[in-house]
This record gives C-alpha cells, sequence and structure tokens, in this order.
C-alpha cells in the first residue's frame, strides 16, 4: 500500500485545518501551533484521494449494452432494407439505439453508440458496401446529428440519475439523522444514547470499531465504545475529516506520526478515523473508528454517518452540559437559599440562649455588684438552662447537616423498640410538663431494625415536637404496630393540629407552621426534617395527618429485623452441667435467618 | 473548660494534676500514678485511645473519657481500648463529680461470694445452682439470659459495651448475634420486670445507644 506523500505544505488553509483537531479550542495563534505540532511529529500529511470513478463492472455493463444496441438495431435496419420492405434509407432506427443506450447508461455510452452505429450502418449498409468510404455526406450528417443526440441524451440521463442519487442519498441522510435524534431523545440518558449511535454506525457502516472520547475539563474520557473494556486501539496513521465552513465537500486527510505513544507496538494495518466534535465552534471531543488502512476515502455512506453523527453528538453533549451546569446552578441557589434560612434561623433562636447567658454570666462578673448567694446560684442556673437549649438547638443543626451531607452511616441492628421510646420520655418528661402520656407497645411486637442512636433521636425529636407545639395539658400517646413486615411508631398530641394543608412541608427544614402568640417561634423548624432524614436513612418513611386526640399524627415507619429465636429452654433448678455450659456456647445455637 | 473542671474537683476535695496534651498526659501519669484518669479524646497532639493502652498496660487505674456528641465510635474504640466510662460534651458538673466518684468507689469486678452468689440491688444469682430471682421470686431464664446477667451483676456501676457483652456471653465467635443482642437485653429486663413487684429492677440495666447498657451501682441512689 503506498502513501502518496504529498505534504500539504502549500495547501495552508487544509493545514490549518487539520491541525485545529490537536489544538485545544481557543488558542489565538493557531498558525504558530500548529507548524510546531506539524514540524515536531507529523511526518506525511495526504489528503485522501476520493474514490476512483473507474468501474471495470460498469463500464463492462454499458459495453454490452452498447453493442447490444448496436446490433437490434443493425437487425432492424436489416430487416427495413430488405427487398421486402424496401425502405432505402433506415439509418434513423439507430437513433432509437443512441437514445435508449444513452439514457440508460449515460454519455459515454451513447456517443460509443452513435459512432458505432455510424461505423456499422457505413460498414453493412452503404455503397459500397465493407468499406469506410463515405460517399454520401448525408451519411456524415447522420453521424453529426447521431453525436449531438447521444451528448444530449447522455448528459440528461446523467442529470436525471445524479437527481435521483441525490434524492437517495438525501431520504438516506434524513433517515440517518432522524433515527439518531431519535435515539437521543429517547435514551434515558446520553451516555445510552451515544452507546447506541455507536452500535449502529458499527452495523451500518461495517467500520471495525467505534468509539467516542469526550474531551471534559482538560481531560479525554470514552463516552461511549463499540467494544466497552477493550483498550483503545493505537495507530500512527490517524485520518481525519476536515470540514470547511460552506459548500465545500469534506475532506479525509490522513497524518502519519512514527511517534504517536504506542504506535510502533500496534498494528500497522489498521488506521483511525477521527471525526472532530464541535459545537458553538468549541472542541467538544471525536468520533472515532478503526478500520483498515487503505488508500482511498472511505465510502461517502460512511463519511456523511459519521459526520451526521458527529454533529448530533456534539450538540446533544453540549445540551446535556448545559443542563448540567443549570442544575448546578439551580442546586447553588437552592443551597443559598438554604443558608439565609439557616443565617435566619440562627439569628432568632440561636441568638436568645446567649443573650440570656451573656446576661447572667455579666452579673456574675460584675465587680460593683455584690450577688447573694441565691442570686449567684440563680444566674448559675440560667446560664446552664439557656446552655442546654443552645446544646440542643445546635444538636438538631449537626444532625441535619451528617443527613444533608450524606454522612449517615445507620449502624443497623435489631431493636426493641419499647427500650428506645422508655429512656427517651423518662428523658424528656420535664419540658413535657403535666399532661397525660400514654404509651402503648405491645408486648409482642417484633423487633425493629434501626440504630439505636438515630432511633432516639427521632423519638426524642417527635417528643419533643409535641411538647412544644402542643402546651400542657395536651395529651401525648405514643403507640406501635406492626404491619406488612413494617414497624409503624405512632407520636400523636391533642395540641392545635396542624392545617392540611401545611402537613406535606412539615418534614421540610426551616418550616414552622405559621402561628401566632407566644410561643410560636421556638425551635429552628428543623427538628421534624431531622427525623425523615433518620427514618428515611434507616430504609423507613415518615408521614402526618390529624390525630384522633385534636392535634398532629406523625407515623414514623421502620423495617422489622428478624427476630432470634428462643434459646434453649431455662436450666432452672437443675445443677449446673457441662451440658448448660454448652447451651451457651455459639456453637449449640440454632441456626438463625439471615438478616 | 479544663480549668473550671479542675476548679470544681478541686473545690470539691480531689487534687488534679493537669495535662494539655499526649506527652504532658504521659509524664504526669510516671510521675503521679493518679488514682483516676478523665481523658478528653480531643487531644491537641494525637489519639487519646494511646493514653488509654499505655495506662492499661501498666494498671487497672480508672479512666473516664470525655468526648463529643455523636463521636458514639471514638468512645466505644476508647472504652474497647480499656477506658472505664464517658462522659459527653458538653455536661453538667455535677453529672461529672457523680461519674468520677462512682468509679473512684468501684473495686473492681465482683466474684461470686464464698456461697456461690452474685447480688446486685433485688437481684440475686446463685452461680453453682444457676438460678436466678428478684426479691426471693425465682426468674426463668434461658442460658442466654442468665449468662447476660451473670456478666452484668459482676460488673455492678460499669459501663459495658455491646463488643464486651457479647464476648462474654457468645464466646469471641458471635458473628450476626451482635444485632439481636438488645432483643436479648430486652427479653431479659422484662423478665426481671415482671418478678420484681417493687419496681427496683427498672433502673438496673441502662441502655447507653450506640454504645453499650450501663449496670447501676447498688449503692447508688436509684435515678
Amino acid at each position: 500500500m503506498t502513501i502518496r506523500r504529498r505534504l500539504c505544505r502549500g495547501d495552508n488553509r487544509l493545514v490549518a485545518n487539520w491541525l485545529r483537531f490537536e489544538t485545544p479550542a481557543g488558542t489565538a495563534d493557531t498558525r504558530a501551533v500548529t507548524d510546531r505540532v506539524y514540524h515536531r511529529r507529523v511526518t506525511s500529511l495526504v489528503q485522501l484521494p476520493r474514490r476512483p470513478v473507474f468501474e471495470p463492472q460498469r463500464v463492462l455493463i454499458a459495453a454490452v449494452g452498447t453493442v447490444a444496441g448496436v446490433a437490434a438495431a443493425s437487425v432492424v435496419v436489416a430487416a427495413l432494407e430488405s427487398p421486402l420492405v424496401a425502405i432505402a434509407d433506415a439509418s434513423p432506427v439507430y437513433l432509437v439505439s443512441v437514445v435508449l443506450v444513452g439514457s440508460r447508461f449515460g454519455m459515454w455510452a451513447g456517443i460509443a453508440t452513435a459512432i458505432a452505429s455510424f461505423l456499422t450502418y457505413d460498414l453493412l449498409f452503404t455503397e459500397p458496401r465493407f468499406s469506410l468510404i463515405v460517399a454520401d455526406p448525408r451519411e456524415l450528417l447522420d453521424l453529426v446529428l447521431f453525436l449531438f443526440l447521444a451528448v444530449v441524451v447522455g448528459r440528461l440521463s446523467a442529470l436525471g440519475l445524479e437527481r435521483a442519487a441525490e434524492a437517495t442519498r438525501r431520504a438516506s441522510e434524513s433517515n440517518a439523522l432522524f433515527a439518531m435524534s431519535r435515539i437521543l431523545a429517547i435514551a434515558p440518558d446520553l451516555e445510552a444514547a451515544a452507546v447506541e449511535i455507536v452500535e449502529r454506525l458499527v452495523r451500518e457502516t461495517g467500520l471495525d470499531r467505534v468509539w467516542i472520547a469526550v474531551l471534559r475539563t482538560g481531560q479525554t474520557t470514552i463516552l461511549a465504545d463499540s467494544e466497552p473494556g477493550q483498550p483503545i486501539p493505537v495507530s500512527a496513521f490517524t485520518t481525519s475529516l476536515v470540514r470547511t465552513p460552506g459548500d465545500a465537500p469534506a475532506k479525509w486527510v490522513r497524518s502519519h506520526d512514527p511517534k504517536a505513544a504506542g504506535a510502533a507496538s500496534s498494528e500497522t494495518r489498521s488506521e483511525i478515523l477521527r471525526v472532530r466534535m464541535e459545537a458553538d465552534g468549541a472542541l467538544i471531543g471525536a468520533l472515532k473508528a478503526t478500520r483498515v488502512r487503505a488508500s482511498g476515502q472511505p465510502p461517502r455512506e460512511t463519511t456523511r454517518l459519521l459526520a451526521l453523527a458527529a454533529d448530533q453528538l456534539a450538540l446533544a453533549i453540549r445540551r446535556d452540559e448545559l443542563r448540567r451546569e443549570a442544575t448546578e446552578a439551580e442546586i447553588a441557589r437552592q443551597g443559598d437559599t438554604l443558608k439565609s434560612a439557616l443565617l435566619d434561623a440562627v439569628s432568632h433562636d440561636l441568638r436568645t440562649p446567649l443573650a440570656s447567658i451573656r446576661a447572667a454570666a455579666g452579673a456574675l462578673t460584675d465587680p460593683d455588684v455584690t450577688l447573694t448567694d441565691d442570686a449567684t446560684r440563680s444566674a448559675g442556673a440560667a446560664i446552664d438552662l439557656e446552655a442546654q437549649r443552645l446544646d440542643r438547638l445546635v444538636h438538631e443543626v449537626l444532625d441535619l447537616s451528617r443527613i444533608e451531607a450524606g454522612a449517615l452511616r445507620p449502624d443497623l441492628e435489631a431493636l426493641d423498640i419499647r427500650d428506645v421510646v422508655e429512656p427517651a420520655v423518662d428523658r424528656l418528661r420535664p419540658m413535657l410538663g403535666d399532661r397525660p402520656v400514654t404509651i402503648d407497645l405491645p408486648d409482642d411486637l417484633p423487633p425493629v431494625r434501626g440504630d439505636a442512636v438515630l432511633l432516639d433521636t427521632i423519638v426524642g425529636n417527635l417528643v419533643e415536637n409535641a411538647g412544644r407545639y402542643a402546651p400542657a395539658p395536651a395529651p401525648l400517646a405514643i403507640s406501635a404496630a406492626a404491619e406488612h413486615g413494617r414497624i409503624r411508631l405512632v407520636v400523636e398530641d391533642g395540641g392545635p393540629g396542624v392545617p392540611a394543608q401545611s402537613q406535606a412541608q412539615l418534614f421540610d427544614k426551616f418550616y414552622r407552621v405559621e402561628r401566632t402568640g407566644a410561643g410560636s417561634r421556638r425551635g429552628l423548624g428543623i427538628g421534624l426534617a431531622v427525623v425523615r432524614g433518620l427514618a428515611e436513612g434507616m430504609g423507613g418513611g415518615v408521614e402526618a395527618g390529624p390525630s384522633a386526640l385534636g392535634g398532629l399524627r406523625i407515623v414514623v415507619e421502620l423495617p422489622v429485623a428478624a427476630t432470634p429465636p428462643a434459646d434453649a429452654p431455662s436450666s432452672l433448678g437443675s445443677a449446673p452441667t457441662a451440658g448448660a455450659e454448652a447451651a451457651a456456647s455459639p456453637g449449640s445455637e440454632p441456626a438463625r435467618t439471615p438478616r | 473548660m479544663r480549668r473550671s473542671v479542675v476548679a470544681n474537683l478541686a473545690a470539691h476535695g480531689y487534687r488534679v494534676v493537669e495535662a494539655g496534651d499526649v506527652a504532658s498526659a504521659l509524664r504526669s501519669w510516671d510521675a503521679e500514678r493518679p488514682d483516676l484518669i478523665l481523658l478528653d479524646l480531643g487531644l491537641p497532639d494525637g489519639d487519646g485511645g494511646s493514653v488509654v493502652r499505655r495506662v492499661r498496660r501498666e494498671s487497672t487505674t480508672p479512666i473516664l473519657v470525655l468526648s463529643a456528641r455523636g463521636a458514639e465510635r471514638d468512645k466505644v474504640a476508647a472504652l474497647e481500648a480499656g477506658a472505664d466510662d464517658y462522659v459527653t460534651k458538653p455536661f453538667g458538673l455535677a453529672e461529672l463529680r457523680a461519674r468520677v466518684a462512682a468509679l473512684l468507689r468501684r473495686t473492681g469486678g465482683q466474684a461470686a461470694d464464698p456461697a456461690g452468689m452474685v447480688s446486685l440491688g433485688p437481684v440475686t444469682l446463685d452461680v453453682v445452682r444457676h438460678v436466678a430471682t428478684v426479691g426471693g421470686t425465682p426468674v426463668d431464664l434461658t442460658p442466654r439470659e442468665y449468662e447476660l446477667l451473670k456478666t452484668m451483676l459482676s460488673n455492678p456501676g460499669r459501663l459495658l459495651t455491646k463488643a464486651r457483652l457479647l464476648r462474654a456471653v457468645w464466646g469471641t465467635a458471635y458473628a450476626d448475634e451482635g444485632h439481636y443482642l438488645h432483643v436479648y437485653v430486652s427479653r431479659l429486663r422484662r423478665k426481671l420486670a415482671a418478678a420484681d413487684q417493687a419496681g427496683e429492677t427498672r433502673d438496673l440495666i441502662v441502655a447507653e445507644p450506640g454504645v453499650g447498657y450501663r449496670i447501676a451501682e447498688v449503692e447508688r441512689p436509684r435515678r
């Protein structure tokens, strides 16, 4: 295989165009870069010739057509000029052949038919026969007319054929375009669409392997590959499609770079086809394919499909990037909203206890004031109380930030929900004040699967929430039931409740039900957000609704844990034996169902 | 914070030696051999756990760990390394003093008395006959529950981590059972409560979420 070492030094536009492939988008001095790259690496740069027009098969068919046409016409002429019919000059019959052959096989076949017809007629049917002497000038006129007709008909039919071919080409192009946009529109994401397009290209072009390299933040990543997992092929020969703006046809330019990374070890019989993908004038990546190295251009069909795919993919990738940027901007915006809400909450709720603490501390440290022992103690107690309140708020914020950061790593265990609820209620009893508290947790409740610390926080937050927003003597009721493999823990109160339209937002951060009157603004409004975050982190969920007690009812749903089987029956009253000891060792424990 | 803790403990009659980092803590340990060590896990120059391990190699001196809230893993690690108890920051000084006093009172694990009886509050275990009673009422326990109770009663006033209980009752190869420890303890507590008319066992075993169980002291007034 010969490489035509026609270096394109003279064709600046071509070189510059081609070398844009190597240059990152936006380089100001393209020429400077191109020359450097060109001299340093590329030893040859060749514009691949178009596929040769000469196709022996077609010529053969045209020749056969010509011969057949002339022969048929000759037979007809012979018949017409025979004494039976006795038409003196039947030579116009050849016109039929010329027209037919010319329209069917093109201009050159038509001209050949015209000349052959003239010669045959001259040889066979005019005096003197079997010689090429033209006695009658009329015959020369015939020849000129035949030739003229052949050229005209040939041109016309060629034009028709070209138009037909063009129409077919456009149809297939728009089909391919439609198919690709369809893939891009239907596929769940860009990656899936790219994979499908790559597979389609392999199927339709017969290329060995097609892949898409995308340039993202200076790094090249493979978006899709028809042979995923295989190493990306390297070759010293890279053939790139150079498309110039306007109507100029695309050109394939081959570069030979013997020093290409890994080229020496790779197969030299193949080359890499590369079609640049760009959108808004910026380089996005390249559509690449391998094929057996050939001197000619890839077929036009292949070129067209690759170019189309590259354009569509470039647009899709760009769209994807824009969408991602928009999403990020939206997240950032929401983050800002969150931050300002947090700042707002901090300024209102965290400062109140701080102000009390500073006031009390100021009183204690004032050298001009002599406090009685009782006053000192009560100032200290105030500081302690406010500090505890501050601690609770900070704790809530920390819980929330852990949930938001995805830092929740629940340590899931089988827990008896009674062991969680009872201590939490005991702990918070002081803030519940004087109110009836009902705890209804059936003895046969299966264990719940959860993290002891997180579950404790959930129950604590719910009880605290009820204590805060349903002031005593509103009753508080906690109950639990097992249902369809889930434990439903219900915390409800007899407080003022929450309007139905607000219940959906109850678990949003910083959401506080609008309320008037004393105590309307207490807490950060993140206690329930934490409850939801923690419950979801343990594979559960939450819901809110009106309670039969008149207030709010919150249901936390968590998965049931497998119940451990009871171990061996009691050895009560029996003497200590080796058997009893063995029963307590792990080996004799009955097999457990995996969790 | 160290200043107020030191001042408060000193005011309550303890002699306190301060150390600001791991190096000086270990120096004080060598020089003073204190009766109890209060250790903040958030030391500036390293891991408080190394202090715990070093002290445990040489002595059984009680170690009370101070740790931040939410750092359950650190707490458990320190307890596993040999610390005896922990207090979560922020804490009240009264709570801290109570823990310090409890640790100083503690005389190590109680073995069975010569008659083979282990008792704590109203609960008594007859180690020889494998019988548990609450205020004289026998309790029907499975072998697991019996072992759990025995381990707990042998460590009054102690904080028992989950891992420690599992090792004591199930042996080292407990694997999956670990997830069920809470359920076993829960059953045990309910059986004790059912046999206990006076309601004295209620606070005998207190769950410390994420860490383990705290066992009440006999002398300590119930909360």
